[in-house]
C-alpha cells in the first residue's frame, strides 16, 4: 500500500504548518557533512540547489546542457500564479488551491496542492528580492494578468519571458552558491544510473559528455529535477534535449511512475511544416481572446483563406460550443482541431492546421478606435489599420515570432495553428515529502506527478517548480537527513557503485556495438508517430493495444538496427540521443499501458469510450479516483499500485462548456 | 508566402576536439525547403552523414525557440546569421536562395574554446555571473514583494537588460571578442533595481575583474554586439556599466 | 580595488585612453588656431612670434611636455589593448561581417592611430626638433625687439616638397578617421550615453573633429604648396 505520508493531524489548511513545526532538523555542523546530489537545473533543480546550499549542505548539481541557465524552464512564456490577492478581486490561498484541483480534473492530491497554494506568495517575494524584473504598474507595484481556468487575476509575469526571468533568478542564486563553494556544478554531465545501497539512494553514475568518462558520485540523498517527458512524442514544445532518462533510470531501479498517461496538449502552436520538423513552438493561448478559429466547409479546400467567403467557413468551436466559443479549455480546443483535420478539413500545405483569424476583431477594434477618435466616414482600410494597431499593441511580439517562423504576416493572413504536446502532468510518484518510493530519492518539479492532476492550469508549472525547490525540499530534506547524520561518506569503490557503473558501461557498449543502419532520429520519429496517433489527444482501447505492440516491435528493432556513429569516449550527441530514445521507447509503452488501464476520460486524458452524449470527457470517479503508480518489474512488465485520492475540500463535479 | 526548395553548398568547420586541428569541410545539400529552420537543415545533413557512415556535425542547440541561448553558429560572417534580432534556431531557410554557399563557423574567441565542430565552451559566462551577477538573498529572507515599489521605467529597463540569453553572440560578433554587452546587461539589470543597490559597487568591480581574467578583449565601442544580439540588448547598457565601474572604482574603499 | 588595479583593468585602461584622447582633441583645436597664422600675409611675423611665445613661456613648456607624455600614454595603452584584443581571438573567422554590423571607422582605430603616430614623429622631427635644437636662422620684424627664430620660412620651404605635403594630407585623413569614431567613443567609455546628448556628441565628433579640423590642418600645406 502506498503511503503518501500526508500529515494526519489537523485540517487541510494546517497540515503544512504543522509539518514544518514538527519535522526533524539537522544542525549546521552536521549539514556541512551531508552531501546532496541534484540532477537537473531548471526551476526546481536550481532553486533546490541554491536553497540547500544556503542551508549549508554540500550540494553537487548536474545538468546536461553547457550551463545551468539553459534548462527548458527558460522557455515558459505566460506567467506564474500566486495567491497574493494584490488585485483585491477575491483571491486567496483556498481559491488557488481549489482552482488547481478543479483544473486538474480532480486527479491531484489535495494536501500537496494546498501546500503549493500556501507557499505561492513566498515565491513571488523571493523572486522579487532576487531582482526578477516582473511587470509593474505605473505606481511601481506588481502587475497581474488573467489566465485560463480562473476568475481572478493572479498571474505575475515578465512580458512573454516569465520562465526566463524566473530561471535566471534561480540560476543567479545557484551561481552565488557555486562561488561560495557550497555547490559544485557539473555541466554537460548526464545522470545515467541511481546507486542504491541498503535500499537507499546513495549516489549516481554520471557521464561527462565531453570526455565520455563515467563518474561515480556519492550523496546522502539524490534529487531528480529533470523535467517532463513530452519528447516521447518526438514533436513537442519541449527543448530538443528534454528527456526522461533520469526519471526512467529511477523507475527501473524501483521508483514508481505516477500517472504516465497524463499529458497536456496545447491548442495554439505553430503547425508542422514538413517531415523535417524538429520541434514545435507555442503561441500563447491568450491569442484565442481575439482570434476566431475556423476551417473551410469544403474538404481539401486549397484556396487562399482570403478567397474563401464567409459563408464557406466553419467556425467549428463557435458552432459546437456556443457558450464558450473560442475560449473553451485547452483539451477541448485541441481535440476539436484534431477532429477537423482528421476529417480532411485541415489547411496549409500539410493539411494539419486550422486558421486563427484576427480579421473580425481587428475590424471591431478598428471601429471602436475610429469612434474614440471621432473619425466619421472611416474607410474599411482605415478601420482595418486602426484595428491592426490595437492588435499589435496586445500581441505584437507573438505576431513577430509567428512571422519569423512561417514567413507569413499574421496581420494580413490568418495564423495557422495546431495543437502540440507541451507538458506532462505525470512523473515519478512522490509522497508528501517529495520522496519517491526509493528511500532518499526525491523528485521535484515537472519530474514528479504530484500537483496538477490530469490537467495543468496555465502559469502553474513555474509555481510548482519553485515551490518544490525553494520552500518544500529544504524542510522535507532535513526530516530525512536528520536520521542519517551518522552515515559517513560512502567511498565510491563500494560494490554498489562498481556494479552500477559496470551496468551503465554495458548499456553504452551495447548501443555503440549495434552498428545498425538507421539513425536514432528515425526511431524517435517512429515512436513519436505511434504515440501521437494512438496515445495523443484521443485514445481508445484498440489503438492503445496496437500501440503497445508496435512500440515493443520498434524497441526490438532499435536494439538491432540503430546506428550510433563515433565513439563512446568523446563528445557524442548521437550517443546521448540514443540513450534517451532507448528510455522513451520503454516509457512510451508504460504510457499506453496506463492510458489503457484508465478507462475514463479526465483532463488531458481522453478515452473515446468514456464521453458524454455531446462528445465531452466523462470522468469515472467511482473506479478511477486514484493515482496510478506503476512499478517496473522487467521489460514490458509493470505492476499497478493505487493511491486512492480523497477529496475533503473540493467535491468533484463534471465540466461542461456548451 | 511561396515556398521553394533549394540546393546549397555548406562549408562547415569540423574539429574533433579542443586540441585537434580543425578545418572546413564542404557539403552539398539538396532539396532544402524554404520552410525549414537553419538547424533543421543541419538535421537533414546530419541524418545523411549518419546514413553514409560518417560522423554528424556537433552543434549546440536546445529549445529551438530563441530563448535558451544554446545555439551558436557564425553564418556567412554573421553571428546567428543574416537576420537581425534572431537566434540561429529561429533563422529560417528562406533567408537563402538556391545555389548559395553558406559558411558556418563556431563562435571564435579564446575564452570560448571549441569543444567539437561548432560547439564551444561558454563556461566563462557562468564564471562571470559567479563573480557577482546576483543579489545575495537567501531563500526565505524576502519581504512582501509589493513593499518595494519600483519606478516602471526602471523596471522596464531592467527587464530589457535581463532579456539577455547568454548565447555569446556579442563576443562572437565583436572584433575584440569582448564580453562587455553580456556583462553590462547583468550589471544594468541589477543596478537599476533597488534590490541591487547594496552590492552595487563590489558587483561592478568583481565582474569586470573576472571578465578580464577570462581573457575577453576590451570594448572599442564598434557596436557590432548590439547589431548581432538576438535580444537586441542596447549599447546604453555598456555605458551604464562604465559609469558603475568608474563610480565604484573611485569611491569603493576596498 | 586600489588605483593600480583599477587602471589595469580593461575598462580602467580604456578610461585612460579616452581621457588622454579627449585632451588631445582640445589640443588640436589650439594648435590649429596657431597654425592658421602661417596663412597670414605678413611674412611670418605673427607665426614666428607665436612660435617664440610657445617655445619660451614656461607654463606652455610644462604643458608641452605633459602633452608628449599624454600622447605616449594614449598610444602605449591603446596599443596594449589592441594586442590584447587581437590575442582574444587566436583563431580568426574565415568570413567577417565587414560593414554590416559596425562602421568601418570604428574598426580602424589602431591603424589610423598608428598612421597618426608615425606622422607625429616625422612632424615633430621636422619642426619641433629643428626649432628647439636645430640651426634655425633668425629674423627681426618691424617693431620687434628681439630677433625671432624663423620657423615660418622652414615651414614654407618644407611644404614645397611634394612627398611631405602628401604625408601631411595622409596624416590628416588618419586624424579624421580616427576622430570620427574616437571622439564619441570616449564619451561612451566614460558612460556618457544619453539619448538627449548623443546627437550633439555625434555631430561634434563627425563635423568638427572628423571634418572641419583635419581639413583645416590639411589646407595649410596645400595652400603653401600651391602659393
Amino acid at each position: 500500500m502506498l503511503d503518501s505520508k500526508i500529515p494526519k493531524e489537523g485540517a487541510l489548511g494546517k497540515k503544512w504548518e504543522d509539518y514544518k513545526g514538527h519535522c526533524k532538523l539537522v544542525n549546521p555542523a552536521n549539514k556541512r557533512n551531508m552531501e546532496i546530489i541534484i540532477v537537473g537545473t531548471g526551476l526546481a533543480g536550481a532553486s533546490a540547489a541554491a536553497s540547500l546550499g544556503e542551508l549549508g549542505y554540500k550540494v553537487k548539481a548536474f545538468c546536461f546542457q553547457d550551463s545551468p541557465r539553459r534548462a527548458h524552464s527558460i522557455a515558459a512564456q505566460g506567467g506564474i500564479n500566486a495567491a497574493k490577492n494584490y488585485q483585491n478581486d477575491g483571491d486567496s490561498v483556498f481559491r488557488l488551491f481549489y482552482d488547481t484541483v478543479k483544473g486538474g480534473d480532480y486527479r491531484a492530491r489535495e494536501a500537496n496542492v494546498h501546500r503549493l497554494a500556501e507557499v505561492s506568495g513566498n515565491i513571488i517575494d523571493q523572486c522579487v528580492a532576487q531582482g526578477v524584473p516582473f511587470a509593474r504598474e505605473y505606481g511601481g507595484l506588481l502587475s497581474n494578468r488573467s489566465f485560463g481556468g480562473t476568475q481572478v487575476q493572479r498571474t505575475f509575469y515578465a512580458a512573454g519571458q516569465t520562465g526566463q526571468q524566473l530561471l535566471l533568478g534561480a540560476y543567479s542564486a545557484l551561481e552565488r552558491q557555486i562561488a561560495l563553494g557550497n555547490v559544485t556544478m557539473y555541466s554537460r554531465h548526464e545522470m545515467l544510473e541511481i546507486v542504491t545501497i541498503d535500499g537507499k539512494a546513495r549516489g549516481i553514475i554520471a557521464r561527462d559528455l565531453i570526455t565520455g568518462k563515467l563518474e561515480r558520485h556519492f550523496g546522502h540523498a539524490v534529487l531528480l529535477c529533470s523535467g517532463g517527458y513530452g519528447n516521447v512524442f518526438y514533436l513537442s514544445t519541449n527543448a530538443m534535449g528534454s528527456n526522461v532518462t533520469a526519471a526512467w533510470k529511477a523507475t527501473r531501479k524501483g521508483a514508481f511512475f505516477g500517472n504516465p498517461c497524463f499529458t497536456q496538449i496545447h491548442p495554439t502552436c505553430i503547425p508542422v511544416s514538413g517531415d523535417h520538423q524538429s520541434k514545435l513552438t507555442l503561441m500563447s493561448e491568450s491569442l484565442r481572446n481575439d482570434g476566431r478559429i475556423w476551417v473551410p466547409k469544403k474538404q481539401n479546400d486549397n484556396r487562399k483563406p482570403s478567397d474563401i467567403p464567409e459563408e464557406e467557413r466553419d467556425y467549428y468551436l463557435e458552432r459546437r460550443y456556443p457558450a464558450f466559443g473560442n475560449l473553451v479549455p485547452r483539451d477541448v480546443a485541441s481535440r476539436a482541431a484534431k477532429e477537423r483535420c482528421d476529417a480532411g478539413y485541415g489547411v496549409g500545405s500539410s493539411k494539419q492546421a486550422v486558421y486563427l483569424d484576427f480579421a473580425f476583431n481587428m475590424d471591431r477594434y478598428g471601429r471602436i478606435e475610429a469612434s474614440k477618435r471621432q473619425i466619421s466616414n472611416a474607410t474599411p482600410e482605415q478601420i482595418r489599420q486602426l484595428g491592426k494597431e490595437v492588435v499589435a499593441e496586445k500581441y505584437g511580439n507573438l505576431f513577430d515570432m509567428y512571422a519569423k517562423i512561417t514567413g507569413e504576416n499574421p496581420y494580413e493572413v490568418p495564423m495557422r495553428i495546431y495543437p502540440a504536446v507541451h507538458y506532462t502532468m505525470g512523473g515519478l510518484w512522490v509522497d508528501y515529502e517529495l520522496m519517491t518510493s526509493i528511500t532518499g530519492l526525491y523528485a521535484l518539479g515537472e519530474a514528479n506527478f504530484s500537483d496538477h492532476g490530469a490537467n495543468r492550469l496555465g502559469a502553474s508549472a513555474l509555481m510548482q517548480g519553485l515551490a518544490d525547490g525553494y520552500f518544500v525540499i529544504p524542510y522535507t530534506m532535513g526530516n530525512y537527513l536528520a536520521d542519517d547524520i551518522r552515515t559517513k561518506e560512502i567511498p565510491t569503490d563500494h560494490p554498489a557503485f562498481v556494479e552500477a557503473e559496470k551496468n551503465v558501461q554495458a548499456d553504452i557498449d551495447k548501443l555503440m556495438n549495434i552498428k545498425g543502419t538507421k539513425s536514432v532520429d528515425h526511431f524517435h520519429k517512429a515512436l513519436g508517430k505511434i504515440m501521437w496517433d494512438k496515445c495523443g489527444m484521443a485514445r481508445n482501447e484498440k489503438g492503445l493495444k496496437e500501440a503497445i505492440t508496435e512500440i515493443q516491435q520498434l524497441r526490438a528493432e532499435f536494439w538491432k538496427d540503430v546506428r550510433v556513429p563515433g565513439t563512446a569516449n568523446e563528445f557524442n550527441p548521437e550517443l546521448e540521443k540514443a540513450g534517451r530514445v532507448a528510455d522513451f521507447l520503454e516509457l512510451g509503452e508504460l504510457m499506453c499501458v496506463d492510458a489503457l488501464n484508465r478507462r475514463e476520460s479526465c483532463g488531458g486524458h481522453f478515452r473515446e469510450e468514456s464521453q458524454t452524449d455531446e462528445g465531452e470527457a466523462k470522468r469515472d470517479d467511482d473506479n478511477f479516483s486514484y493515482v496510478a503508480a506503476w512499478e517496473y518489474k522487467g521489460p514490458s512488465q509493470f505492476e499497478l499500485h493505487k493511491e486512492p485520492l480523497v477529496f475533503e475540500e473540493c467535491k468533484p463535479t463534471q465540466r461542461s462548456y456548451k | 508566402m511561396e515556398h521553394y526548395n533549394m540546393n546549397l553548398t555548406l562549408k562547415v568547420w569540423r574539429q574533433k576536439n579542443t586540441d585537434a586541428q580543425g578545418k572546413f569541410e564542404t557539403y552539398p545539400v539538396s532539396g532544402i525547403s524554404s520552410e525549414m529552420s537553419f538547424l533543421e537543415m543541419f538535421d537533414v545533413l546530419n541524418e545523411r552523414l549518419i546514413n553514409e557512415g560518417k560522423e554528424p556535425i556537433a552543434f549546440d542547440h536546445d529549445c529551438r525557440e530563441g530563448i535558451c541561448g544554446a545555439c551558436s553558429m557564425h553564418i556567412n560572417g554573421r553571428a546567428h546569421g543574416p537576420w537581425a534580432g534572431t537566434t540561429t534556431c529561429q533563422l529560417h531557410m528562406r533567408a537563402f536562395k538556391d545555389g548559395d554557399t553558406v559558411t558556418v563557423e563556431p563562435w571564435r574567441a579564446g575564452a570560448f574554446p571549441v569543444v567539437k565542430d561548432l560547439t564551444v565552451d561558454r563556461g566563462a559566462f557562468d564564471r562571470i555571473i559567479e563573480a557577482g551577477g546576483y543579489i545575495s538573498v537567501n531563500t526565505g529572507n524576502a519581504q512582501d514583494a509589493n513593499c518595494l515599489p519600483i519606478n516602471k521605467d526602471d523596471a522596464d529597463a531592467a527587464f530589457a537588460a535581463a532579456a539577455c540569453i547568454g548565447c555569446g553572440a556579442c563576443v562572437a560578433a565583436c572584433k575584440n571578442s569582448s564580453a562587455m554587452l553580456f556583462l553590462s546587461a547583468k550589471v544594468s539589470q541589477l543596478s537599476l533595481l533597488p534590490q541591487g543597490q547594496p552590492e552595487r559597487k563590489s558587483r561592478a568591480l568583481n565582474m569586470v575583474a573576472q571578465m578580464d581574467k577570462e581573457l575577453f578583449g576590451s570594448c572599442t565601442n564598434t557596436g557590432a554586439c548590439e547589431a548581432e544580439c538576438p535580444k537586441e540588448i542596447s549599447l546604453t547598457n555598456i555605458a551604464r556599466l562604465n559609469r558603475e565601474f568608474i563610480s565604484a572604482g573611485f569611491t569603493y574603499e576596498k | 580595488m586600489n588605483w593600480s588595479q583599477f587602471f589595469n583593468t580593461s575598462i580602467g585602461k580604456k578610461l585612460l585612453v579616452g581621457a588622454t584622447g579627449l585632451f588631445l582633441c582640445s589640443f588640436i583645436i589650439v594648435h590649429l588656431a596657431g597654425n592658421f597664422q602661417l596663412l597670414k600675409n605678413d611674412e611670418g611675423a605673427a607665426f614666428n612670434a607665436y612660435a617664440a611665445f610657445m617655445g619660451h613661456n614656461s607654463l606652455i613648456q610644462f604643458i608641452a611636455w605633459g602633452l608628449k607624455i599624454i600622447i605616449i600614454v594614449h598610444a602605449v595603452i591603446a596599443l596594449q589593448l589592441t594586442f590584447r584584443n587581437r590575442a582574444a581571438r587566436p583563431v580568426k573567422y574565415a568570413i567577417n561581417p565587414g560593414n554590416q554590423t559596425s562602421s568601418w571607422f570604428s574598426r580602424q582605430m589602431a591603424i589610423m592611430g598608428s598612421i597618426l603616430l608615425i606622422f607625429l614623429i616625422i612632424h615633430l622631427a621636422d619642426f619641433w626638433w629643428k626649432f628647439h635644437y636645430g640651426d634655425v636662422p633668425t629674423r627681426t620684424y618691424e617693431g620687434g625687439i628681439e630677433p625671432l627664430k624663423d620657423l615660418y620660412t622652414i615651414v614654407n620651404s618644407a611644404f614645397k616638397v611634394e612627398w611631405l605635403v602628401a604625408l601631411y594630407v595622409i596624416g590628416m585623413i588618419g586624424l579624421s578617421f580616427h576622430l570620427v569614431h574616437g571622439f564619441k567613443s570616449a564619451f561612451q567609455t566614460f558612460g556618457l550615453n544619453h539619448v538627449k546628448y548623443n546627437g550633439l556628441i555625434n555631430f561634434v565628433g563627425v563635423w568638427l573633429f572628423g571634418i572641419a579640423i583635419p581639413v583645416g590642418y590639411a589646407i595649410i600645406p596645400l595652400v603653401i604648396y600651391f602659393k
